[in-house]
């Protein structure tokens, strides 16, 4: 198993700082190439500042909502080292729980996506420790690949048989916009853009402040280490994927109120995920957060110059790019 | 990998499917007719719902008596899923004709339906095309296929007569419109189709302004860049999420235009939008073809629809029903179950009470285009969606200019 993820060893001292002198420093490169990039589009691009200006504050916000669905995912593949296919699936998963608690109960859609927490963390709780345990053998990566695969066909026709494919919405009591330097700030968009802050931030926290945290990053860097101290792997692997599942949770509840509802509608994010967190580092939330940004933004500001299908083009691009500067990512410990 | 197992599993369930639907074909007394939709997949939904318009069209042919001039033989229903992909399509459409359907119906895409239309075309098996935009299906003399819907370039061009005889109608003119379309052949054709026809009414594109098929989550950034042209009406082609989040950009930015003006748009007449869109959804036009709110027929297929299968018949649905009817009236016509018998009859045949609202009988080309589909303007109305021009289809009074700023 391959131990490049951010949870190393040297980590799990008593009080580590949040951000490494390292991590700094890439941000601050990161955001000096992000802002030589901005100046060029205002003052070489020729479109019209106010233009630019929406552009940028959507794709914020858009990083935001991106930043928000890796962060589950980088978890997984941080500590579990498998390629969670799922991931969109149950993206999908929790928005339509919260369209049924909003729509049946009657609850305001944010109360119940506070609801869908519990309600996914069980599930992603019981599916490693019923299912997932049993094929994570040493022999075979496949396996555990291909049923977080099967795990997504089923959501996704399950869901179908459920509900119809019929696009459905939940609407929010705090739709409506923001102005902001003559652009328009989409509120509910915000709030998804600020959950994922808090949610990178809560994650952090948990990981490097409590001994689940300790246990976690112990599993992450050396299972069979682990498992000699005396820490339950498989239990931590069942906490581990609950935790992406409860990521997972409130990305769907703060993206169900702007999202037309179709049983596929988690899996268009599934890909871009993948990219992010490679992106930004295996494992990394300060990767997963800035990554998601960073694609975020590339598609918006991208899309005034290459419409259609050419912004994600330079998100790949850009992806290529990364990676043969910086194989491990943006935030990824060297091998 | 990936691709290779599902393939695998593919192959398995059309093993399946062939063992179980083997005796369907070879008798006498009874017809088969083959349906070609996406029944899963990202366009499940629409799939299905068409699905079931053409079963309920079976049912009732059936329950009227059948195909009275070949002894009153029965129709039957052989579903195919194209899981919204070409290549499956194909396959399953292949299947549906080995097992005995003398003719087809589909497929709601564009790609799907280039395929299958080929297919049907070497079986020598009529097509009935009930969804599909493209002109490039029938631009390769097809003598088999045939399409009930008016196609991209026609749409193109009467959305943009309509939106100028409407802008003459009520004294608003018209001159400047900008234009958003999603990416790839159905968007890209309606829209050159329709850039072709407004030059000759006058009326000058802005702003064009394509956004892509999949990963398009917001539409503000896009939306404004098309406002940046000062256009007097916004105009708009695509499927339902995108169109559904430029309505909602619209309304955010609030922007001073006439109107939002959808072409064949696959959310503004589809009659969950106007609550899924709120106040966003009020006031927008849309031009496409339409089941036709003023015949006593299709108000009573849409009853039953509703009934039988607890959710409204959209037009898509209506379209396959009215398929159907073509290949029974076809059959009544030829007086035999062979498929090229059919293809004759379907070639010549006319149909006067259109379950569409149509300029005329249903009636095909030699290319096998409608002679008659045409648009017309529907507009979501308190909540409702109301056909409002040309006046003759007419449920309600045009609003224009359509939005109070």
């Amino acid at each position: 198993m391959s131990k490049t993820t951010n949870f190393s060893p040297e980590q799990t001292s008593a009080h580590p700082p949040l951000l490494k002198r390292r991590q700094t420093r890439i941000i601050l490169a990161t955001i000096a190439v992000a802002v030589l990039l901005v100046a060029g589009v205002y003052l070489l691009g020729g479109q019209p500042t106010r233009l630019v200006n929406q552009a940028l504050i959507s794709g914020v916000l858009l990083g935001g909502v991106y930043a928000l669905v890796s962060l589950g995912l980088t978890l997984i593949f941080g500590v579990l080292h498998i390629v969670n296919f799922a991931q969109g699936a149950m993206l999908t998963l929790s928005m339509y729980t919260v369209f049924m608690l909003s729509t049946q109960a009657g609850l305001n859609p944010y109360l119940a996506a506070v609801l869908t927490i519990p309600i996914m963390f069980a599930f992603g709780w019981a599916f490693q420790a019923g299912i997932m345990n049993r094929v994570m053998g040493d022999t075979s990566h496949e396996r555990p690949l291909l049923v977080t695969l099967g795990l997504s066909l089923l959501i996704i026709n399950g869901l179908l048989m459920a509900f119809g494919g019929r696009p459905a919405a939940v609407e929010s009591p705090l739709a409506g916009s923001i102005s902001l330097f003559g652009t328009l700030v989409d509120r509910p968009r915000l709030i998804a853009c600020l959950g994922a802050l808090v949610v990178g931030a809560l994650l952090t926290l948990v990981l490097r402040k409590t001994p689940l945290g300790l246990a976690i990053r112990a599993v992450a860097a050396n299972d069979t280490g682990a498992a000699l101290v005396g820490v339950n792997v498989k239990r931590i692997y069942a906490m581990t994927f609950g935790l992406g599942a409860v990521c997972v949770a409130v990305a769907g509840g703060l993206m169900a109120p702007f999202t037309s509802l179709i049983p596929t509608a988690g899996e268009q994010f599934t890909t871009l995920a993948f990219v992010i967190v490679v992106l930004g580092g295996l494992g990394s939330i300060p990767g997963a957060l800035v990554g998601g940004l960073i694609v975020g933004l590339v598609q918006t500001v991208g899309s005034l110059y290459l419409p259609g299908g050419g912004s994600l083009l330079l998100v790949f691009v850009l992806f290529l790019l990364v990676l043969f500067l910086r194989p491990q990512g943006l935030f990824g410990a060297k091998q | 990998m990936r691709k290779k197992r599902l393939s695998i599993a593919a192959a398995a369930a059309l093993l399946l499917g062939l063992t179980a639907c083997g005796d369907n074909g070879g008798s006498s007394d009874e017809i088969a007719i083959g349906a070609v939709h996406p029944l899963s997949g990202p366009l499940a939904g629409v799939g299905g719902m068409m699905n079931d318009g053409a079963e309920l069209a079976v049912d009732d042919i059936n329950a009227a008596g059948g195909i009275k001039s070949i002894h009153g033989a029965k129709l039957t229903l052989m579903d195919g899923d194209s899981e919204g992909s070409a290549a499956v399509g194909q396959t399953e459409a292949r299947r549906l004709v080995s097992d005995g359907a003398v003719a087809l119906i589909g497929t709601y895409q564009s790609d799907v339906t280039e395929n299958v239309a080929a297919m049907a075309e070497r079986s020598d098996v009529p097509l009935v095309i009930d969804v599909a935009i493209d002109d490039k299906i029938l631009s390769h003399g097809y003598k088999y296929v045939f399409r009930i819907q008016p196609n991209a370039s026609t749409m193109g061009a009467s959305g943009a007569e309509v939106l100028s005889q409407i802008g003459k109608a009520t004294g608003q003119d018209v001159t400047k419109v900008s234009y958003m379309h999603i990416e790839g052949a159905f968007g890209e054709s309606t829209y050159q189709a329709f850039r072709k026809e407004a030059e000759k009414q006058g009326i000058q594109v802005v702003r064009n302004v394509s956004y892509p098929a999949t990963n398009f989550s917001d539409a503000t950034t896009a939306v404004t860049q098309a406002l940046s042209g000062d256009p007097d009406v916004l105009v708009v082609s695509g499927y339902y999420p995108d169109n559904l989040l430029i309505a909602e950009a619209v309304k955010a930015i609030n922007p001073n235009i006439k109107a939002v003006f959808g072409i064949a748009s696959g959310a503004y007449d589809d009659t969950s939008f106007p609550s899924d869109g709120g106040a966003a959804a009020n006031g927008v036009l849309s031009a496409n073809y339409h089941y036709s709110a003023t015949s006593k027929r299709a108000q009573d297929i849409r009853k039953r629809f509703q009934e039988k299968y607890g959710r409204p018949m959209e037009t898509a649905a209506m379209l396959s029903y009215q398929a159907v009817e073509v290949i029974a009236a076809g059959l009544e016509k030829s007086g035999s179950n062979d498929p090229v018998a059919l293809q004759n009859a379907i070639a010549n045949i006319r149909i006067d009470d259109t379950l569409l609202e149509f300029k005329g009988p249903i009636e095909f080309d030699d290319k096998g285009e409608n002679k008659n589909a045409t648009v017309i303007v529907t507009q979501v109305q308190k909540g409702r969606i109301e056909q409002v021009f040309p006046e003759e289809f007419a449920t309600s009074d045009l609003i224009f200019p359509a939005r109070d700023h």
